[in-house]
Order: structure tokens, then sequence, then C-alpha cells
């Protein structure tokens, strides 16, 4: 039970209500929650969860009013009641492991009228008022688990260092079949400038020393080079 | 525009943060068991004869169905804990479980194949009496709840009340039966002690009393259990005063007495001081009920009676049956005895109630573990065979709270550990290393055999090691060989070994049926169990690891304080936590109350931790008490001190123990009673360590860590619960100095209150009465930026108070318990582990209770990567560690450190046993179990393959160019 301070404080509550004006008409017509034995309460509602029957999922849900507080069972039909609740504020929530429920705020005077609203912790006293009986809907299952990271071909495609590679070869690839090959005069420039490009040819080329490196008969051929150098240096100092 | 950034930033992080299981990862490494608690009720489902439904009802406040083909649970509903939760009864009519709960309060109709509720009804308040379903010419319609002042008739389809009627001087006169016969009259039998019986006939159409008679019984008490209906409404009472039994027919019209039988004359004898009980049968409530019954004579002799035309006719003397039950099927019904026959093994067999007979082929025998409890209840459901002979199953209940479910050749179908739905207390002990292992381990020991005995050794055991890889090898080749269907993963107590990252432990589980349990942790088999027989129901527990598995030669040991409620006196229980077994040390004989015990650092020299008990005259015993563990016991007890809580009185004292082995009152901190009152005081764990003793901040100096290992926290709420008055206290003491470090108050605010208190900080959360919401608060305690000692602590030398921060946020749910995680060496980042009362337990990163969280980022604070203030805390579903298997009513959740230091095992229980393991910095010291040994590999065959290709090309151009 609570004290006489807590209903005044709902009573201020209530004109806060109807100072905003969400509708004063509404706030009068407010179900009068059936007094079973002077101060203890019924909180009402129906939950549903979009196509599915409910008897496949009320054996494991529960209502839940202010944490394990007061207690309450779905019907076979999706429909609560939760009895003897005293006259105050609660968080009502429909816990299943399966599917979400949005929580709800229900208050109830001490005469017994009750009003269904949005939970807000934040903002204790802001009002966002929902139907009472309450409706209860699902917004599905809950995600429970975290994506693996998944490896797929457009990622690597799609990864801006493998563009930067594929577009430079794409040009090389292309841009010989576009520019006319077979006419010498191009030819010639081609050679030109190739010849330009081309570095100078005694410095080893690297695809080549590593060939030779890797190749079965390499071993001793560029080991002897590996101790020319060596020489090399040798005699240069 | 730089709120956004924080924004974003703060998202990032939360990303980061995220501890969640992947999809894959479901029941790989946890694994939940459910449990109902000790039952109640037992009803078979016996509408059809495929049906293999058992609807339960426990103590636990849970109404459940059972596959009674394998044990599991069909459905389960908890309702709330407490009185107003309490069933009273349950009746089962068809698909519909009638049950009334919190003292007949409230009035539920069960479907019992779906799981859900037909309809419910509030009663008028009222202490409730028995209940009874009504019926008239063969069909059940109604059921009749009896309470002290009143009786109520509600209809069966939908819970309406058809006629409620107060009860005639229900001031003098206790209301105890109802009875139907069918007949279509209610009566209500109802007795004034040591003076009449009163019997009241209703009308079942509109409750009009229809006879109301009075019959003088001066010997009888009460109704229950010396008293049942038998055959056409005759009511069957024993006196074990005169030795007799009563009969009186209920529904004869004029006035009578009670008709006296002797029990002499029946040619049986009533064991001295034992209260008869009257069990009769009633197959249908639309009919009468059977004319034979059974009468418990002593602890286990009963008879078999049938109730003819004014006499009462032994059919059958039972002189070793310790349970007798009757079972109807069809026009049959039976009277299913059970007899001991030795220590373990039981026998049941079938009587018909008619003649007495036994019934032929009927005989069965089955075992029970010998480190159980004796059989207390019997639940038979008999069906008829195809040859029209009589088939029955059992449930069986023990007294440690286990169900047996017994199939006819003796065969025990299904056993389930119910006192695991009431665990206590736990701890996670190391499993012993194997033969292999503990003789690698032991090769460092010895350093006598000299440099070449030491290479053989070596030697000897990397072969050895070599060896158990190959027989594992093959193990692996040969499984993988089989359908995986086929592949066991038993483990039994036999194959228990040490992992490589001791990940797997055995779980030692106290519950408060006074029954042990040994469980391994992977797949959660229970290898041992022990029932204590003489525990109390209502003592309180408390569990040491004295040895751990370490010391190779000597076996772990535990011990168990078993502190009995009402006298206060303790006992111990030693015994070694792998096996089970009691263990041959006997511990000390306590004759006065333990208050504290405390287990020192100190070990004997079999590396037996020295457990200190302090009794209520301050004196000190020590276990193990050999000579050598007094004496360094004396040699360090100037460092020993310990406190003492007196909730009743609000004082906390620390004593210092002597070297003598007394006590000494050091310092006293007195709360005053009148304004709160401690809840609860707790310490840091032994076994937590911390890595890092300051913080990093942004401009590069260090916050230095108050890290006091000796401080305790401890809780107060105030005494007046008035919301705008009541207010929650925090208290952080130096246990050794009874110094007051920090005392914090949170104001109209109440309990309950739930707290962690480890490193350098304290988390504790309580519910707000000005907002109606549950709030969490963080302190943190810090030396500052300069360390007074940096290479010890000493609580007698601090002169400087520690910089205490705090920061409060809202929490949007209330919770049921809250647990730290805990690893290896304290280098992974924490989480706090909160048990949510839907089930779920959440893994919120301490990070979000970090009192430095800035409301305004700055530079700095985003440099030390901390998350901008906001008071809302999340509950997001992906850090729920224990996806959809929720946790009922989790009453505790334990932590264990493993071999890893990224994974913290973590056990919630509660009715339900929950076990898992988290990774609160994911799993940086293992390879991923997603780590795609696929690409990596593919991609290296590549590059060889590759490699192997651009050569013979470039073999090609070389002779090419040589060519030209």
């Amino acid at each position: 039970m609570l004290p006489r301070s807590t209903t005044s404080l709902f009573c201020v509550l209530f004109q806060v209500l109807a100072a905003v004006s969400q509708g004063f008409g509404e706030f009068e017509s407010v179900s009068v929650g059936a007094p079973i034995n002077g101060d203890r309460f019924r909180i009402e509602g129906r939950c549903v969860v979009p196509g599915v029957k409910a008897q496949d999922w009320v054996s494991t849900a529960r209502v839940l009013v202010e944490g394990e507080d007061h207690v309450g069972f779905l019907k076979t039909d999706g429909s609560f009641a939760v009895n003897d609740v005293p006259s105050g504020s609660y968080v009502v929530e429909i816990v299943s492991p399966a599917y979400k429920f949005e929580p709800v705020r229900v208050d109830i005077t001490s005469k017994g009228k009750m009003r269904a609203r949005m939970v807000n912790f934040i903002k204790t006293s802001e009002v966002v008022r929902l139907p009472y009986p309450l409706q209860m809907r699902s917004s599905g299952p809950p995600n429970y688990f975290n994506k693996r990271e998944t490896w797929g071909w457009t990622d690597f495609l799609m990864n801006p260092m493998v563009m930067m590679m594929v577009l430079p070869l794409l040009i090389i690839v292309l841009l010989p079949k576009v520019v006319n090959t077979n006419d010498p005069e191009m030819r010639r420039e081609m050679e030109q400038s190739m010849n330009m490009l081309n570095p100078n040819p005694e410095l080893p080329d690297v695809s080549e020393f590593m060939t030779k490196l890797f190749s079965s008969k390499g071993p001793g051929k560029s080991g002897s080079s590996i101790k020319a150098g060596k020489s090399g240096q040798l005699k240069r100092r | 525009m730089a709120a956004a950034i924080s924004c974003l930033i703060f998202f990032f992080v939360l990303v980061c943060l995220s501890a969640a299981v992947f999809e894959d990862q479901a029941g790989k490494f946890d694994w939940r068991q459910q449990y109902v608690g000790k039952v109640k009720f037992a009803y078979f489902d016996s509408q059809t004869q495929a049906s293999r439904k058992l609807v339960v009802a426990t103590e636990q406040n849970v109404i459940a169905s059972l596959n009674s083909r394998n044990g599991d649970i069909l459905w389960r509903q908890v309702d709330k804990t407490g009185p107003e939760g309490h069933i009273d009864s349950v009746l089962v009519h068809g698909q519909d479980a009638i049950m009334v709960s919190g003292n007949g309060r409230l009035l539920r109709s069960w479907e019992i194949t779906v799981g859900g509720l037909n309809w419910e009804t509030v009663l008028d308040t009222g202490s409730f009496q028995s209940t009874g379903f009504v019926g008239v010419q063969d069909s059940v319609k109604y059921v009749a709840v009896l309470k002290k002042t009143a009786i109520y008739l509600h209809y069966l389809s939908n819970g309406h009340q058809k006629w409620v009627e107060n009860l005639p001087d229900s001031e003098t006169v206790q209301y105890e039966v109802v009875y139907s016969g069918g007949s279509g009259l209610v009566y209500v039998l109802g007795v004034v002690p040591h003076s009449h019986l009163t019997i009241t006939a209703y009308n079942l159409e509109d409750g009009e009393v229809m006879k109301q008679v009075s019959v003088e019984a001066l010997w009888l008490e009460s109704l229950k259990p010396g008293c049942a209906v038998v055959g056409d409404g005759v009511l069957v009472c024993a006196d074990p005063a005169s030795r007799s039994l009563y009969t009186l027919k209920l529904e004869e019209e004029h006035e009578q007495e009670m008709r006296q039988v002797l029990l002499q004359s029946l040619g049986v004898e009533l064991s001295d001081g034992f209260q008869p009980r009257v069990l009769a049968t009633q197959p249908s409530p639309a009919r009468h009920p059977n004319a034979e019954f059974s009468v418990q004579l002593g602890s286990d002799h009963h008879i078999l009676l049938q109730l003819g035309d004014d006499v009462i006719a032994p059919l059958r003397d039972f002189q070793q049956a310790l349970l007798v039950s009757f079972a109807t099927t069809g026009e049959k019904t039976v009277a299913v005895v059970m007899s001991p026959k030795n220590e373990t093994a039981y026998s049941i067999n079938l009587f018909s109630a008619d003649s007495g007979r036994r019934l032929l082929e009927t005989f069965t025998t089955f075992n029970l573990d010998p480190n159980g409890g004796k059989p207390e209840r019997l639940y038979v459901h008999a069906f008829l065979k195809k040859d029209d002979s009589v088939g029955y199953r059992v449930l069986v209940q023990t007294e440690d709270h286990a169900l047996i479910f017994v199939q006819q050749p003796g065969r025990v179908l299904w056993i389930r550990e119910e006192a695991l739905a009431e665990v206590v207390t736990m701890e996670m002990v190391d499993l012993p290393l194997t033969g292999t292992q503990a003789e690698l381990e032991g090769e460092f020991g010895k350093k006598a055999d000299g440099l070449l005995g030491m290479v053989l050794k070596r030697l000897s055991s990397q072969l050895i090691l070599l060896q158990s890889w190959t027989a594992h090898l093959w193990k692996m080749f040969c499984d993988a060989r089989q359908p995986r269907s086929l592949v066991k993963n038993e483990v039994t107590i036999e194959t228990l070994a040490r992992d490589e990252f001791n990940l797997q432990k055995m779980m030692v589980m106290v519950t408060a049926s006074g029954k042990l349990f040994g469980i391994e942790s992977s797949f959660g088999t229970i290898l041992w169990k022990h029932f204590l027989q003489k525990v109390q129901p209502s003592s309180s527990f408390k569990l040491v690891v004295q040895r751990t598995t370490a010391h190779f030669p000597h076996p772990p040991q535990c011990t168990l304080i078993i502190k009995d409620k009402d006298t206060g006196l303790s006992t111990l229980h030693v015994f070694n936590p792998i096996f089970g077994k009691r263990s041959h040390i006997t511990p000390p004989s306590l004759g006065r109350p333990i208050l504290q015990s405390l287990l020192l650092p100190l070990m004997d020299q079999d590396y037996a931790k020295v457990l200190l008990l302090i009794d209520n005259e301050y004196k000190v015993t020590a276990f193990p008490s050999g000579k050598r563990v007094l004496q360094q016991l004396q040699e360090m007890a100037s460092l020993v001190f310990f406190y003492l809580v007196d909730a009743d009185q609000g004082k906390l004292s620390g004593f210092r123990l002597r070297r003598d082995l007394t006590t000494e009152l050091i310092w006293e901190v007195v709360i005053p009673t009148e304004v709160q009152r401690i809840v609860s005081v707790k310490g840091k764990r032994a076994n937590e360590h911390v890595h890092s003793q300051g913080r990093v901040m942004g401009d590069r100096s260090v916050l230095y860590k108050y890290l006091n290992p000796n401080l305790l926290a401890v809780v107060t709420e105030s005494s007046d619960s008035h919301p705008e008055r009541s207010f929650v206290g925090m208290y952080l003491i130096d246990g050794v100095t009874g110094r007051i470090i920090h005392e914090a108050v949170q104001r109209k605010a109440r309990g309950p209150v739930y707290f962690v208190h480890s490193e350098n900080w304290v988390v504790y959360q309580y519910w707000n009465t000005k907002s109606r919401r549950n709030e969490f608060s963080v302190l943190e305690l810090y030396e500052g930026t300069e360390q007074y000692n940096s290479t010890a602590f000493s609580s007698l030398d601090r002169p400087l108070t520690p910089q205490v921060l705090q920061q409060s946020y809202i929490f949007p749910s209330a919770i049921s318990q809250l647990e730290a995680t805990i690893t290896e060496k304290g280098i992974t980042s924490r989480h706090l582990l909160v048990g949510l009362p839907s089930g779920a337990i959440l893994s919120l990163p301490k990070m979000l209770l970090d009192p430095r969280r800035p409301e305004v980022p700055s530079e700095q604070s985003r440099e030390e990567n901390l998350i901008p203030y906001a008071p809302e805390m999340p509950i997001r579903s992906e850090w729920f560690i224990n996806y959809n298997q929720t946790v009922t009513r989790a009453k505790g959740i334990y932590t264990a450190p493993s071999g890893l230091e990224s994974t913290c095992l973590v056990v919630a229980y509660g009715l339900d046993i929950y076990q898992t393991r988290v990774y609160p910095s994911k799993q940086f010291d293992v390879l991923n179990d997603d780590y795609d040994y696929m690409l990596i590999s593919s991609v290296l065959f590549g590059l060889v393959f590759t490699t192997m290709i651009s050569k013979r090309l470039a073999q090609v151009k070389l002779l090419n160019r040589a060519w030209r």
C-alpha cells in the first residue's frame, strides 16, 4: 500500500495531464478497474505476436509488474489480468524469451482509475497516453546474436585497395586494344617510349633474380654470383 | 555538431564493447538445466493411453508438465515467490488443472497441453482449507473451495462463481473437509476440537443449507490426516488414544452417534505414539469413493480394509510397507505397496483393492542411490494392458527431492534431481591432472638426480607425451570416421582430467535440502551426489576450498560449514570435491555457535589452508590444528584481523588475534538501528588480481587506484520506509582499523540493494522512490596522481584519504542479481553480469559505469576513451550472454577464472542452472573459433602454386631470350 502523499502526487500528475490537454474527455472515460477488495485492483490487457498463434508461445511468457512484485499469466487467447495490485504506478512488461514487447507504465489511483502511458525513465512525469486495457504488440523476436564477419567476393572486390590495383590493370590490358598496334608509325613511337621507360639493361631484373634463386640449378650459380659480388666488393676496398 | 560526434563515438564504443555470442556458438560451451523444485502435487494425465504427461506443482510455486518418457519439462509456469504465490492445492480433470494459490486467494485453471491459462478468478481473503471437484450425474462441472469462513462453488468451464455461502459458527468450528459423492449435495465437515463434529450439507444448485447436524466426538481434534470419507458417504476416523476406528454415515437423515470399531478386533496393533492416517480413493468425483481404504498404523505398517454394511473387514495386512497408494484404471482399483528390500533396493507390488489379492506379474524391484534419501511419496499411474491385466508406472519422490520414474520390469527411466532448484552456494574446483601430466609436473620437484638423470627423465617424459599425443590423434581419427550421432561426449568420473586451458572444472553445488552435487562444467553431467541426512531444512551453508588439486599426491579438500538456524550450532562436513567422498579427516567438534569463519593463506604440512572459526565467546578454533599450524599461527597472529557484524544491534566490530590464540576487540562502529539497519557487508574476493595499479589519463599522468584489500562495503537501509524519507547508505570501512573511508547516502531510495565490490570500485543498485526507477551508482577510489607506498599496502599506515568519484545512472529494468567477471590475472576488462527478472543475464561493460565519464567530452577524455555521460544505461538483447536460455529467479551468479586470461566461467543458478563462458575483451589469446583455416590455407597453397607456375613461365621466357 502506498501512503497518501503518493496518491496526492498522482492527483498532481493527472492535473498536469489535463493541462497538457491530451483530451480531457478521453481521460474521463478511463475505464475503472474492478475493485476487488477495497484497494486492490486488476491490470488487464492483451498481447499479440503478429502471425503466431497465442497457444504456441503463451506457456513461455509471463506478465511482470514492477520486476517480480506481481506476476500474471497469459490466457490461451493472449489476454492477461494481473490481480491484487494496490494503487500506484507500475511498469508492466511481457517477458518471453522468444518475442520482444515494449514495457508500459500503468498508473492506478486510489479510487481505481487506470491509465497506461509510455515508459520514460528520464522524464518521469511526461505523459504519452496508450490505450487501456493494455494492447501489447510484439515487435518480433529479439536479436540475441552478433553477425559473424563473413568473407565474400563482393567484400574483396569492393575494397579500395583492390579497386586501385584493378583499374590500372584494366587500362594496361585494354589500352593496346584501343590503340591500333598494326600501324608502323605508332609502333615505332611506342617502341621509342618503351625504350625511354626501360631501365638500364645492366641492372639485374628482380624477377630474374628471384627465378634464379628458386630454380633447381640456381643455388650454385647464384652462390657463385654472390661470391663474385663479394670478391668484387673486396677488390674495390 | 560536437554532440553528434560524441554520439557517434558512443555508438562506436558500444559496438566495440559488445560481448555477444554468435549464433553458431549457441550450445557449444554453454548449457542449461531446468528444474521445478520439490514436488507437492503430481498427477498423471490419464486421458488417453498414449498420453505420457505428468502435471506437477511444487513448493517453489511452480506448476509444470513433465514428459514421462524422459523427464523433460513440457511447459512450466513460475508464480512469484513467497506466500502470495504459494500453491495450496492442485486438482486435475481432463485437460484442465485447477490450482488454488496464495492461501486461497486465486483460483486458476490451466490448459495442460498448451500450458496457458484457461481462466483465473479472485476469491475473498481467508485462510484456505480444502478443495474438491463436485460432480453430478457422472459429469464433473464444478469445483468447490472451502475456506475458513465460506464455501465457494465455481464452474469448471469458465471459472464463474455459482454460489458462495458463509459457513455457520466459523469462529468456533474448524471446517476442514469438503465432500461430494455425486448426489447433488456438497457436504462440509467441521470440527470443534474435543467437543463435536458438524456436518453441513448444501444444495448444489442454489447453495441452500439442506441439513445441519452435529455429532458428539470428544476425542476428535482434527479431521486431517486421521479421517477420510469412504464408500457411500461414510466418514472413517482413526483415534490413536482409544486405538480404534470411528465411522459415521454422512447421508443419514436422523440423529446418530459415531460407531466405534476397536483396531484389536481387526487383529492389528497400532504403533505407540503414531498418528494413524486414513487413505481413501475416489476414482471419479461424480461418484462415491471406493469402499476400500488403507490405514497407516506405523512408520512401515499399513492395513487394507473394506467397509461393508456397517462392518469393517480387514483385507490384507502389509507389515513391511513403506508407502501405500491407490490407482484406478477402468473399473479396477489397485493398492500399490512399496516395501524396502535391503539398504538401497525397494520392491513394488500391486494388490487388487476389492479382494486384497496380489496381482500376478506386477512385482518390481529397483535400486536407489545409496547416497540419496529414502522414498517419501509414491505416485502411481495404472493402465490396462491388451490382455486386460494391469500395468503401471511409478513416480517415487525421495527425501532429497529427487523424482525417480520407474517402469514395470524395474527399469528406472529417468531421475530428476529437484534439489538443484534450490542451490544455496557453490564453488568451482580445478580438475585433477592425469597420471602423465602429474608425472611431468613431478619432474620439476626433485633435483637430487644429477644432470644425466635429469636429462634421461626429460627424454622419457617427452616420450610419454608423444605417446599420449599419438593416442589422442588416433582417437580423433576414429571419432571422425564414426557418424556424429554415435560419438558420445560422455564424461565419467574416471576420465576426468584438466584440459589444456583449464576451462572444464568441477562445480560443487550445495542445495537447501542438504544434498551436495558434483557437476562437471562442460556438459553439466552430475558426477556425484551426496545427501547429508541430518541437515535441518533451514540451515545456512558456507563452502570453502581448503586444498585445491594443485598439490598432487594430496587429494583436494573442501569443507562445508553447516549452521543450524534454531540452535546456531555448526557442523563441518569435509569432503573431496572431485569424488564427493567424505574425507577421513575428523573435523573439530564445535560446541558453541560459530560467528565467523576465515580461510587463512597459511598451509599445514599437507598443503591444506587453515580455516579459523570464531565462536560466540570470541574463541578461535583452527582446522586443521596440527602442531606446526599452531606454531605458524602464533607467529603470524599479529597479522590476523577479523570483523563481526551484528545486524540486530547495528554493530560492526573488529578483532585482532593474539599470540595465545585469544582475541582482542580493537574497533567498533555502531550504526544506530533506529535510523538504519545493516543489510549486507562484503569484502573483496580473495582470488582477485588487479593488473594495473593506475589509469593513464589524457595528459599522460597516472591516476593511482586505491587498492585496499581490507576494505569492506557496508550497505544500510533506513528503518523508515516512507518514500520521502527512506534512504540507502553505503559505508566503506577499513576492516583492520575500523576507519570509515567513505560514506555515501542515496536519499529517497530503498532496497533491495545489489552490489559488487571489487578492485577500487563499488557498484550498487537501488530503487529510486521519487522517480520510481532503478538506478545504478558507482563509487571509485583513487589515491591520486602519486602513490603513497608503491610496494605494499598497509591499512595502518595510510595518512591520506582516497579521492572518491561517484556517478549514477538510470537502469531501465529491475534486477535480480549482480556479479562481476573475474579473470586469472585481471588484465581483461571487467564486465558486470546483471540478472534480470525476465531471466536474461546482461553483460554490462564496466566502462559504462565509470564515474569519470564526462558530460562534455574533451580532447583528453577522448584520448582516454571515456564514453560521454548518458543518464540511461542501455539494455541490448545482444548483450544477453544466455540468449534465449533464460534463468528463472536467478539467486546467484558465480564467476571463476579459467586458465585463459580472456575467458571467465559463469554459472547462474536459481530455479535453473546455466553455465557459460564470457570473453569481456573478446578472445585475444586464442584464435577465434570462426578463424578461417580454409581461407588461410587456400591462399597459402595458391601462392605456392603461382610461384611454381611463374617459375615455369620465367624459364620459358629465359629460353626464348637466349634463342633471340
